[in-house]
């Protein structure tokens, strides 16, 4: 941990709660991105990333300093945003954002962003975007974040399982479930996968 | 030919397998393996890494910063005095000065502290408020146990739905003694606890029945109840012995 980070830790823990921000600025969009990986949206992933920021600063006064801030934050967003996941998944009368071709406030229906230059081309990245979230859905809280912490940000095996409280190698096979569930899921639909 | 499972070609795509340079030779031999294999990266390709929207930094700031309470430096330790410089010299003359007295006959009477509550034919210190030492062993076996349900990937196996047939009785009568003791909150962690053996008893076993015990009763929870519980199980051994 740098000598900013220390001191800023230092100043918090004398009463400045401004000193803070400089913690903030240098990890919330990392921790902002491991949990949009887990919740799989924008607006659980930054609640998920302020609840983390709120309960590291509650239990600053105990964080040892022989760790790293980011590593200890980290762990924390993780567990903070499988445990939002998991709220959701109970709460049934919750409705994330789905995507569709005409947005409805009613229907918690969104349009993705048009950034193709014809309608065909919009219309495959709809539907590729669209399988890909029902794959996901298929996946439990804990496949789900093994697997996108795994392959789309290249944690290490051991600091998932830390992170989740499981061994390594059940993390592991947290991950091989996930990518043959969504292997699965994809064989009907997409020609080239078999 | 020996054919690879579809768990290690994953593993091999995703570089978590031990010996990559047999798969790797396999698939140049054998056009189902690599089919497969293909079949799996063509996977994680769909799935690779989006760009992630950038979050409004000054927006959650303002956000979180109405919710910090302003922090308190903590009171120091107890044994924050030894950092002191003067401290050792000083703890050196105090333990010298008892020997040094000793030496030279030197015999001072003190008062008799109060004596512990012991039995006439006792063998060891019984206090007013024994603690059943059975207590620490149902505690490990709660902890066992929930670590299980806690991880386990699917349906829970006869042996571990056995134990907890098996603790329900023995729990029921520890959530008793903990009331009749006025310990309210282990009897609150210990009923919690008599209701997932119930339900892992009684419900039968679906592929989705050990996630929604987890879900639905906290066992996560629970488990870090239950090791707080032991802590303070220790420290009432530890005083009475």
């Amino acid at each position: 941990m740098d000598k900013a980070e220390k001191e800023a830790i230092r100043d918090v823990l004398a009463g400045n709660r401004d000193a803070y921000r400089v913690l903030m600025d240098r990890h919330f969009s990392t921790v902002t991105r491991i949990a949009f990986r887990i919740t799989g949206n924008e607006a659980d992933a930054e609640e998920a990333a302020q609840e983390a920021f709120l309960r590291a600063y509650n239990k600053l006064p105990s964080f040892r300093q022989d760790s790293a801030f980011s590593t200890w934050i980290t762990r924390i967003a993780m567990n903070t945003a499988i445990n939002l996941v998991e709220r959701r998944s109970r709460d049934l009368s919750y409705q994330g954002p789905r995507i569709a071709d005409e947005p409805s406030p009613t229907d918690h229906t969104v349009r993705v962003a048009d950034n193709q230059p014809n309608p065909e081309g919009a219309l495959l990245t709809r539907e590729a975007a669209s399988l890909r979230q029902t794959a996901m859905a298929q996946l439990t809280p804990m496949e789900r974040t093994a697997f996108t912490l795994r392959h789309m940000e290249e944690i290490p095996m051991v600091e998932i399982a830390t992170a989740l409280n499981v061994t390594t190698n059940s993390a592991k096979q947290a991950v091989f479930r996930a990518v043959s569930k969504l292997r699965q899921s994809l064989m009907p639909i997409a020609g080239g996968i078999r | 030919m020996k054919h690879f499972s579809e768990e290690e070609l994953i593993a091999y795509q995703l570089r978590e397998c031990s010996d990559e340079a047999a798969i790797s030779g396999h698939l140049e031999r054998c056009s189902e393996c690599a089919d497969l294999s293909e079949s799996i990266a063509e996977t994680l390709r769909i799935f690779s890494p989006e760009p992630v929207p950038q979050p409004d930094l000054d927006r959650s700031w303002q956000r979180l910063r109405g919710n910090l309470t302003v922090l308190t430096p903590q009171r120091p330790g107890v044994f924050e005095f030894l950092r002191k410089p003067w401290v050792w010299p000083a703890l050196g003359v105090a333990t010298a000065a008892p020997v040094l007295l000793a030496v030279f006959g030197l015999q001072t009477r003190h008062a008799q502290p109060p004596k512990p509550n012991y039995a006439i034919n006792g063998h060891g210190p019984l206090t007013t408020e024994p603690v059943d030492p059975g207590l620490a062993n149902h505690l490990d076996s709660a902890e066992r146990l929930l670590t299980e349900v806690n991880n386990s990937p699917g349906p829970l196996d006869d042996v571990t739905r056995q134990q907890a047939h098996d603790l329900l009785l023995k729990n029921a009568s520890y959530v008793q003694s903990a009331r009749d003791n006025g310990d309210l909150a282990g009897a609150a962690v210990l009923e919690h606890f008599g209701r997932v053996l119930t339900t892992i008893d009684n419900e039968p076993q679906t592929p989705h029945s050990t996630w929604r015990v987890r879900l639905e009763m906290n066992t996560n929870g629970l488990l870090l109840d239950i090791r707080i519980l032991q802590q303070n199980d220790d420290h009432a051994q530890g005083v009475t012995q």
